[in-house]
C-alpha cells in the first residue's frame, strides 16, 4: 500500500538531508501541474539515503528552459532530470483539431512535432550531463470518430503512436536519454482514476493526487541503479514458496506444482523469476528441509521450472535462515543490500527483517496467485543498460561453484593459481566498455582504492580526455570468461601519474589480478617518462579487502598519498598471462 | 467517519496543530492553505468520507466552516 500524497509532502518537511551522502540533483519539468511529485521522490530518495536536491521547472515551461543554455535549469546542473508532457499542452488547439483535419495535415503536424522533441533532446545532450527522462505522449481511449479511427489513413491517434515510435528510436542513439512509457502507468492504474476532470479544470492537474507517489515508484526505478542500489538477488524460500505444501510431509508426489489452480500459481512464479535469470538476477535457496527430498523435487519434478542450475547457491538445512542468508550473501560475495527475500512464512520474514534490515524482505500474501504479481510490482531489479557480463550471470555462478571445487581439490594456493590459467586483457576505454566499467564504479565496494561513483556521462567525458586514461581488465581462465572485471582511471595531467580509481570486481579478487593490472600501469608510465606514481587510499566501511594493497605491492606513504618511485623494479606476478591492445 | 474529522484533516493537510482550527478557519488565518493545498484537501476528505464533491462546491469553499456545510449535503453527519 503506498501512502497517501499529503502523508508524503508531510514527510518531505522533516528530512535531515545532510546526514547522507550520496547526492542526487533531480530536475522536473512538466507541461502540467505536477505539485507534490517532487515531495514524494524526496521522502523515496531519503527512504535510501540518498540526499535529494531538486529544481522544478515552471508550468509549462519545458521548452524555454530545454532550449536557453543559460536557463536555470542547466545551471542547476541535474543528475537526471525527468520531462512529462501531457498531449493537450504538447499539441495547444491542434489537441481538439486534430481529429478534423486531413490524414496530410496530421502527417504533417507529426513531422513538426518529431522535429521540435528531437531539438529539444538535441539541446539538452549539448547544454546537460543529466540523463533524461522523458514520458511518451499518452493516447486517449476517446476518439470522436469512433470505432472507425483505426480504419483512417493517418488517424490521431496513429499520429501519437508515431511520434512515440521515433522518441523510443531516439532513445536507442542516444545513451543518456531513457523513454518512460506513460502509457503504462496509465494502463496499470486506468485512465479513469488517473485523470480527474475535475482536478483537471481547476488547476490542469493530469495525474490525480492518489496517484502521484505511484508515478514517483516507477520514476525511483531510473534512480535506484544510478547509486547502485538496485537488486542483484533473489533468495527464496521453498515448500509454500516456490511449491505448495511442505515436501517432507506431503511428498514428492504430494506438492502442489502445475495442474491445480494452486499449483499453477507457483508455476508462474517460477517462470517470473526465470525470466529475471535470465536478466542477470542471481537465485538462491534459503530452506528448511531435507537437503535430499528438496533436490529431488528441484531436480525430477516434472513440473519444476527452476532448476539446479538456476541456483547460484542453495542452502537447505536446518539451521537459523539469518545464518543461511549471511552464508549466501558471503558465499556469492554480495552485499546482503542486494538482497531480496521471498518466504511465505511470517516468522521467518520476521526473523530477517530483524536481523538484517538491509534485505529487502518482500511481505507474500497468503495467496500464492499473488505472488508472482507481487514479484513483478518490485521496482528494485532495474539497470540503465545492460552489459554483457549481466546478461551472462547466471553462467559465471555456475562456473565459480567449478571454480571453488576445482580449488578444494587442490591443496597449495600457489599451484591452484598456477593451474587456473588465467589471462588478463587490459582494454582501454570505448563506446562498448563505457556502460560497464561506469556500472563498476558504482557498485565495487570492496576492492576499491578511492571509491569514486562516475555516471556512464562522466565515463563517455573523461575518456575522450586527453589528460586521463580510463581503462578495465576482462579476466579468463580454464572455467571461462569472466567479463569485464578490473578498472582504473588514471589522471595524466601533471608530471607525475595520479591513480584516481582502481578497483576489481569481489569475484576475482585474490588471484593476483590486481597486481597485474597495477604493473602495467606503471609499466606504460615509465615507458611514457613519468617518474612517480601517486595513489592514494580512502577508507570506506567495505573497502577493507583494498587496504594494504598499496603498501603490499611496494608504494611508499608520503604525506597522505601512497608513492611509486618507477626506478624500483617493477614486479609482475608469473602464473598469470597479461595483454594489452 | 464524522463531521469531526474534519478539523484533523485539514491539520494534517497544512501542517498545523488541531487546536488552532475553528469553524472560521480560511485561508486568510492558515498560510499554508494555498490552491494547491485546497486540492490535497479535497482529495484527502473525499477519501476520507468516500464521496465526491462537484467542482462548484470545491471553488465554493471559503473556510472550514464551508467545507463542514458541504458535507452535511452529502449526508455525513
Amino acid at each position: 500500500m503506498e501512502k497517501s500524497l499529503s502523508d508524503y509532502i508531510a514527510l518531505s518537511k522533516n528530512i535531515d538531508d545532510l546526514k547522507y551522502d550520496k547526492k542526487l540533483k533531480v530536475a522536473i519539468l512538466s507541461s502540467f501541474t505536477l505539485n507534490g511529485l517532487s515531495e514524494t521522490l524526496h521522502v523515496k530518495c531519503s527512504d535510501l539515503g540518498i540526499r535529494y536536491q531538486s529544481y522544478l521547472g515552471g508550468y509549462n515551461q519545458y521548452n524555454q528552459e530545454l532550449l536557453n543554455s543559460k536557463s536555470k535549469l542547466y545551471n542547476f546542473s541535474p543528475d537526471v532530470t525527468f520531462l512529462l508532457i501531457d498531449i493537450r499542452n504538447f499539441f495547444g488547439n491542434s489537441f481538439h483539431s486534430a481529429h478534423n483535419i486531413s490524414n496530410d495535415e496530421r502527417k504533417f503536424l507529426a513531422k513538426e512535432k518529431i522535429n521540435e522533441l528531437e531539438n529539444l533532446i538535441h539541446t539538452f545532450e549539448n547544454n546537460s550531463k543529466s540523463k533524461l527522462v522523458m514520458t511518451t505522449l499518452d493516447v486517449p481511449s476517446y476518439s470522436p470518430s469512433g470505432i472507425i479511427e483505426t480504419k483512417l489513413e493517418f488517424g490521431f491517434h496513429e499520429m501519437i503512436e508515431e511520434i512515440n515510435n521515433s522518441l523510443r528510436q531516439m532513445s536507442k542513439t542516444h545513451p543518456s536519454l531513457y523513454v518512460y512509457d506513460f502509457r503504462q502507468f496509465i494502463s496499470k492504474f486506468g485512465e479513469k482514476n488517473i485523470f480527474d476532470y475535475r482536478q483537471f479544470h481547476l488547476g490542469d492537474i493530469q495525474i490525480a493526487f492518489n496517484f502521484i507517489p505511484y508515478l514517483a515508484n516507477d520514476l525511483m526505478s531510473y534512480i535506484k541503479p544510478m547509486f547502485g542500489t538496485n537488486r542483484k538477488c533473489i533468495v527464496l524460500d521453498l515448500d509454500n514458496t516456490l511449491w505448495g505444501g511442505i515436501v517432507g510431509e506431503d511428498g514428492f508426489d504430494g506438492i502442489e506444482l502445475g495442474d491445480t489452480p494452486n499449483g499453477k500459481a507457483f508455476v508462474e512464479f517460477q517462470k517470473e523469476l526465470l525470466s529475471l535469470w535470465n536478466q542477470g538476477i542471481i537465485l538462491a535457496i534459503n530452506s528448511k528441509n531435507n537437503f535430499d527430498d528438496a533436490m529431488k523435487v528441484i531436480s525430477e519434478h516434472p513440473n519444476m521450472i527452476l532448476r539446479e542450475k538456476n541456483f547460484a547457491n542453495i542452502q537447505i538445512n536446518w539451521d537459523d535462515k539469518a545464518i543461511n542468508i549471511k552464508k549466501i550473501a558471503d558465499e556469492i560475495n554480495i552485499g546482503l543490500n542486494s538482497i531480496v527475500f521471498f518466504d511465505d512464512d511470517k516468522i521467518n520474514r520476521e526473523r530477517i527483517k530483524q536481523e538484517f534490515p538491509e534485505v529487502l524482505t518482500v511481505d507474500l500474501s497468503d495467496d500464492p496467485s499473488q505472488f508472482s504479481p507481487i514479484l513483478k510490482e518490485l521496482n528494485d531489479f532495474h539497470v540503465l543498460q545492460r552489459t554483457d557480463e549481466d546478461k551472462k550471470r547466471g553462467e559465471i555462478y555456475s562456473q565459480q561453484r567449478e571454480r571453488s571445487k576445482f580449488e578444494k581439490s587442490i591443496s597449495n594456493i600457489d599451484d591452484f593459481l598456477k593451474n587456473l590459467d588465467i589471462q588478463v586483457n587490459i582494454k582501454k576505454s570505448n563506446d562498448f566498455l563505457i556502460p560497464r566499467i561506469s556500472q563498476l564504479t558504482l557498485k565495487t565496494n570492496q576492492f576499491n582504492l578511492t571509491t569514486k561513483r562516475y555516471q556512464e556521462e562522466e565515463i563517455r567525458s573523461l575518456s575522450n580526455n586527453k589528460k586521463f586514461s580510463v581503462g578495465c581488465a576482462q579476466v579468463l581462465d580454464k572455467f571461462g570468461d569472466n567479463g569485464i572485471t578490473g578498472v582504473f582511471i588514471i589522471d595524466k595531467s601533471e608530471k607525475f601519474w595520479a591513480i584516481d580509481t582502481f578497483l576489481l570486481s569481489c569475484r576475482i579478487m585474490g588471484r593476483g589480478v590486481e597486481n597485474a593490472i597495477l604493473s602495467q600501469i606503471l609499466k606504460d608510465a615509465k615507458a611514457n617518462g613519468v617518474d612517480e606514481v601517486k595513489a592514494n587510499f580512502i577508507p570506506t566501511q567495505k573497502n577493507k579487502p583494498a587496504e594494504n594493497f598499496l603498501s603490499d605491492y611496494g608504494f611508499e606513504k608520503r604525506e597522505n598519498f601512497w608513492i611509486y618511485k618507477l626506478n624500483n623494479e617493477i614486479k609482475t606476478p608469473k602464473h598469470l598471462k597479461v595483454e594489452t591492445e | 467517519m464524522k463531521l469531526d474529522d474534519v478539523n484533523t484533516i485539514v491539520a494534517k493537510v497544512f501542517s498545523i496543530d488541531e487546536s488552532e482550527i475553528t469553524d472560521k478557519s480560511s485561508p486568510e488565518t492558515i498560510e499554508s492553505w494555498d490552491s494547491f493545498n485546497g486540492l490535497v484537501l479535497v482529495d484527502e476528505l473525499e477519501t476520507h468520507f468516500k464521496i465526491k464533491f462537484s467542482i462548484s462546491e470545491i471553488t465554493n469553499v471559503k473556510n472550514v466552516a464551508d467545507i463542514k456545510q458541504h458535507l452535511k449535503n452529502h449526508n455525513v453527519s
